[in-house]
């Protein structure tokens, strides 16, 4: 493995820390209610 | 709302071209299918299967694709920001320019000028007008979706965005080349470091204009025809996060026993089998939305649509991490059995989500009901039962071409010549241009359904949303 495969590696592991704090802050208790008020509304676009 | 100001012209238009080039795109793969049993249906130069191919292809994915895309995303956009489209000029010469692209390609491939790169077959004058109809397209969305009246974005809207940004990133990395005349030019990559750039591009291009935008549509028009909201909107969040995170890294599942470094290799497998959970989230989502609505399957048309397509959406999910295990790759790579699995992913899950969402959409952009149900319904079992003959056929081709080639003597020498594995195809290849048929005719009724509708369809009375598919 050269240098450059540890950035392929190192770029996918920042990714994956983003992926999971956009997993903590999706299903945090304090933002159920907005999370799901998106497939109520499209409801009514008509 | 202010109904009146959405701009319903251009989603008819889209509606109309990508029907035209869906079905130039099935026919001519019919006529393929067909010559590869009678090759004496091949007339050279231009009416061959090698000039044919990549006009099926393209029309398929360019064509039908990204016309329903064109037509399904100009219509969501507007109804999801409760806003009508930023520009109308902008839309119109994307229609203009669309079809002037679909043409240059199909002229271009007919003449036998090509990249040999499969999906980016086209030379790069044609590259560079992708490049600006793709931005007149995504800009015309963002800047839609920038001025919307909802601040939180529905999940339909998230697939959009990663649609556009994606596509347009893969296409300009995979398209760098440098032209040595009009029609002729060179990759900017060579040897390993060309195929990985390129099936980085190819099974990304499968994420981004195969996958995201039908979920796009799945997301939308499954909650509108059956009256009652998606599951989990949080899921479908980290479904989509999940999806992106993961598919970038899996495009060198294509070139597993390649010389393409190994840990590329494996990395590649790891994310590949990694990629079910996303891809299932989706599934479930939509399953789980059915709760207590399961009787809609027999009601309304359009759900059986939905459903159907999403099912073969799970099991073409399934199925891919498969492929992607090295062992398993070994046995069916080459084989027949890869484009079972890519006509389940087109013909499956891709047209089935198409079809309901221009069904969906014709009454409220025409202001006519539907013109015959019955003949939708008759629509859905033949393009049912004419992918799963296509499919399950060549599977089965598959796995007996995989057998033979790998048939050894105890002398260590191979039990089967390339000419005996390739007769024992022929009633494989048949059975596949007999389920294209029938495909075909499906496609054929439910354009003939469309244009009965425009013409004769009465006028709408109901636009509810859950009386909209009502059988
Ligand atoms: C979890 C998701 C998926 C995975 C991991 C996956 C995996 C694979 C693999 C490993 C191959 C290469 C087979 C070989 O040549 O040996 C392949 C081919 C292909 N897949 Fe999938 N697949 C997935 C979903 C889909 C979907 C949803 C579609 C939509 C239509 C699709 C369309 C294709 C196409 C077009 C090819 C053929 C590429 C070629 O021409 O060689 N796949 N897939």
């Amino acid at each position: 493995m050269d240098l450059a495969s540890f950035v392929y590696l190192g770029v996918t592991f920042g990714l994956f820390v983003i992926f999971v704090l956009i997993v903590i802050r999706t299903y945090n208790k304090k933002n159920k209610d907005k999370g799901e008020v998106a497939k109520y509304n499209m409801l009514d676009d008509d | 709302m202010e109904k009146q100001n959405y701009n319903y012209a251009i989603v008819r238009s889209f509606v109309i071209w990508s029907l035209i080039w869906g079905l130039v795109a099935v026919l001519v793969g019919v006529i393929v299918s067909f010559q590869m049993v009678e090759p004496d249906l091949n007339f050279p130069p231009y009416l061959t299967f090698g000039r044919l191919r990549p006009i099926h292809t393209n029309a398929g994915i360019y064509g039908w694709g990204v016309g329903v895309i064109f037509a399904t995303f100009l219509y969501i956009v507007q109804r999801l920001c409760k806003t009508p489209l930023w520009s109308d000029k902008l839309a119109k010469f994307q229609l203009y320019f669309f079809n002037a692209t679909i043409i240059a390609s199909a002229v271009t491939l007919l003449l036998g000028y090509t990249t040999s790169k499969e999906y980016h077959e086209m030379e790069w004058p044609i590259d560079v007008m992708i490049v600006i109809l793709w931005v007149a397209f995504g800009l015309n969305i963002i800047m839609t979706i920038l001025k919307r009246k909802d601040e939180q974005m529905y999940i339909s809207l998230w697939y959009m965005m990663a649609s556009i940004v994606g596509v347009a990133i893969l296409f300009l990395v995979n398209a760098a080349a440098e032209p040595v005349s009009l029609f002729k030019s060179y990759s900017a990559y060579a040897g390993t470091n060309d195929a990985n750039v390129h099936w980085w591009f190819g099974h990304n291009a499968v994420a981004m204009a195969l996958t995201a935008p039908p979920l796009a549509m799945f997301y939308y028009f499954l909650p509108k025809s059956t009256g009652v909201p998606i599951y989990s909107h949080r899921l479908s969040i980290i479904a989509f996060w999940s999806l992106i995170f993961m598919y970038l890294w899996t495009g060198a599942h294509h070139l597993l026993w390649t010389p393409v470094p190994d840990w590329i290799q494996t990395l590649a497998m790891g994310f590949s089998v990694m990629l079910i959970a996303p891809s299932w989230g989706s599934v479930f989502n939509g399953y789980l939305s059915m709760g207590g609505q399961w009787h809609q399957m027999r009601e309304n048309y359009l759900v059986k649509f939905l459903i159907l397509g999403i099912t073969f959406y799970g099991l073409q999910t399934l199925q891919g991490p498969m492929q992607a295990i090295r062992t398993f790759s070994a046995f069916i790579h080459y084989t027949d059995w890869v484009p079972a699995h890519i006509h389940m992913g087109t013909m499956g899950w891709v047209s089935m989500i198409s079809f309901a969402s221009i069904y969906f959409m014709i009454p409220r952009i025409w202001d006519r009901e539907i013109y015959s149900i019955p003949l939708a319904n008759l629509q859905f079992w033949l393009i049912l039962v004419g992918q799963l003959i296509w499919s399950i056929s060549l599977w089965v081709a598959g796995v007996l071409q995989a057998g033979m080639w790998n048939a050894m003597n105890s002398d260590g020498s191979l039990t089967y010549t390339f000419m005996e594995t390739m007769v024992e195809m022929y009633p494989y290849w048949w059975a596949r241009a007999f389920g294209g048929v029938i495909y075909l005719v499906g496609l054929i009724i439910f354009i003939y359904n469309i244009y009965m509708t425009v013409k004769k369809g009465e006028p709408t009375a109901v636009t509810t949303a859950t009386a909209e598919g009502r059988a």
